[in-house]
């Protein structure tokens, strides 16, 4: 056990730290109001006032950024909650019981996989209407498959060792040594899966949001913020630039901790 | 004579299904009296290990009769590299398998831990850390003390020793014989390796292909060996010392 400082994992929850970190404050708390505009500030550039700066309707990039990033944040959280939880209990069930209920749900996933989840998103919010809650939803539901095929291929690998034998025959139930035995085991694969999850998702929401669907005005998300500042890409570039930043930023973060953690577990 | 602790009769086993089935095990008869050490030895692919997840109830496709005479047999495992939770520390291991067993008591779960860890030899400092900071030879005793601690009477011990060197060989076989002693156990020690089987078996069963070629008490066979088979297997055991 060496105490080489592992970069990746130090940087990535440091990064993820402050952009979490600014995502929750703008749940709760920002300078100005989000949405309330103002003739006066139109397009007005950073300033101590406002440090990001106005948008074309003179209301605070800096309060929209944090609410933004909130919303996002949120809605990536969320989706990954039900296609994590979803997808982890489906992938063991199927990878530790097998036969022909996992064929079948195998199959549905791998057809649901071969389409981009933004595609199938959008088809989902076309049927069931757009708005922040059918986002989670429709993504949620879709990002099921990959996180089933991810831990049904760990559970597969553990469920015919001897230490999950020696568990059968002292008389382990099977839920206890699907979540007790094995699941401790698949964690470091399921984190990094989650990392990149995590970054699905918040690319997800930002595609939607950007397509116009998702957030509806004047409440915002960081992708809703770069859509709609496309048109001052030139004349007002701190528009893009914040949401934009604060975005890679979270993505950065959430890349270098599942990095981290699948050196973390390499060496050890 | 009390009712043997293990009884099979006629055994057949098969592995896969439909034409890709296969028999694996034919007619196999073999006893284990209570408090008795049976060996069974045979080559590799011969079907020992079969026989004995036939006995735990790991392989449901067989014939015949096959009487256990004791609740929750266990079975100590050849690879002691496989056979613990590589997530989970030692004292979990063993708690767990008294969880199972209905023990609900914290206290009395982590003392009955620490006992057996000591009873194979190992100690306290053992008790909390993860199978891979233990060596070989330490998994094994793991392994042991976690067969052992619900209290089972049958020990299935499939190539138990295979994978050590034979310094080590020789101590856990000489732990296995005084925890036999100790509890009353008793022994299904299944080896490819005569000399081990000879160190704590009174009684062996020679297996080739499936079957039971020969079986008697241990120095009438290793004496007056009947079937060639088991003269090939002493002649290749003798020529290794
Ligand atoms: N899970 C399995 N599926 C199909 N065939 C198997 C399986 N396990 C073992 N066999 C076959 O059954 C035969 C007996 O194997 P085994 O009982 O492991 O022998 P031994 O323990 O004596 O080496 C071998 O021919 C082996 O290839
Ligand atoms: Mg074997």
């Amino acid at each position: 056990m060496g105490k080489r400082r592992n970069w990746y994992l130090t940087l990535g929850l440091v990064l993820t730290g402050l952009t979490v970190g600014f995502g929750a404050l703008g749940l709760v708390w920002t300078p100005y109001s989000p949405t309330a505009p103002s003739a006066a500030d139109r397009l007005a550039g950073p300033s101590l006032a406002h440090p990001f700066g106005c948008d074309h309707m003179g209301r605070d990039v800096l309060s929209r950024t944090l609410s933004g990033a909130g919303a996002t944040l949120s809605i990536a959280l969320a989706v990954l909650a039900i296609g994590f939880v979803v997808g982890v209990v489906i992938g063991a069930l199927c990878g530790y019981y097998g036969g022909v209920v996992d064929a079948l749900v195998m199959r549905v996933c791998d057809a649901v996989a071969a389409f981009p989840s933004v595609l199938l998103g959008l088809v989902v919010i076309a049927v069931i209407g757009p708005g922040k809650y059918n986002v989670i939803l429709a993504l949620g539901v879709l990002f099921i498959p990959s996180f089933a095929r991810l831990t049904r291929g760990e559970f597969l690998q553990y469920r015919d060792r001897d230490f999950i034998r020696a568990a059968r025959l002292m008389g382990v139930g099977g839920l206890r040594i699907l979540f007790r035995h094995i699941l401790p085991n698949a964690w470091p694969v399921l984190l990094s899966g989650l990392s990149i999850g995590f970054n699905n998702a918040v690319l997800a929401e930002a595609s939607m949001s950007y397509l116009g669907i998702g957030v509806i005005p004047p409440d915002t998300s960081l992708g809703r913020m770069v859509s709609e500042a496309q048109s001052y890409f030139v004349t007002a570039p701190w528009l893009v630039l914040f949401p934009a930043l604060v975005m890679i930023l979270m993505i950065l973060g959430a890349g270098l901790v599942g990095e981290g953690v699948r050196e973390r577990m390499g060496e050890g | 004579m009390a009712e043997p602790i293990l009884d099979i009769q006629g055994l057949d086993s098969w592995y896969g299904r439909g034409r890709a089935r296969r028999q694996v095990l034919r007619q196999v008869c073999l006893t284990v009296e209570p408090g008795q050490a049976v060996g069974l030895v045979g080559e590799s692919g011969s079907g020992k290990t079969t026989l004995a997840k036939c006995v735990l109830g790991l392989v449901r496709d067989w014939q015949g009769q096959l009487l256990v005479n004791s609740p929750r047999p266990q079975m100590v495992f050849q690879d002691p590299h496989g056979a613990l939770n590589p997530a989970r520390t030692v004292g979990w291991f063993l708690e767990e398998a008294l969880r199972a067993a209905g023990v609900g008591d914290r206290a009395a779960r982590r003392a009955r831990g620490e006992e057996m860890l000591g009873q194979v030899g190992l100690g306290r400092e053992h008790y909390d850390r993860k199978p891979a900071q233990l060596s070989g030879g330490q998994r094994q005793r793991v392994s042991i003390a976690a067969a052992l601690i619900q209290g089972s009477k049958l020990i299935v011990l499939d190539e138990p020793v295979s994978a050590l060197d034979v310094t080590l060989q020789a101590q856990i076989l000489r732990l296995l014989a005084q925890l036999r002693e100790r509890y009353g156990l008793s022994y299904l020690l299944i080896s490819h390796d005569l000399a081990v089987v000879r160190q704590l078996c009174g009684w062996v069963c020679v297996m080739y292909q499936g079957q039971i070629v020969e079986q008697g008490p241990a120095e009438q066979l290793y004496e007056r060996p009947q079937h060639p088979y088991t003269k090939k297997l002493l002649a290749a055991s003798l020529a290794l010392e």
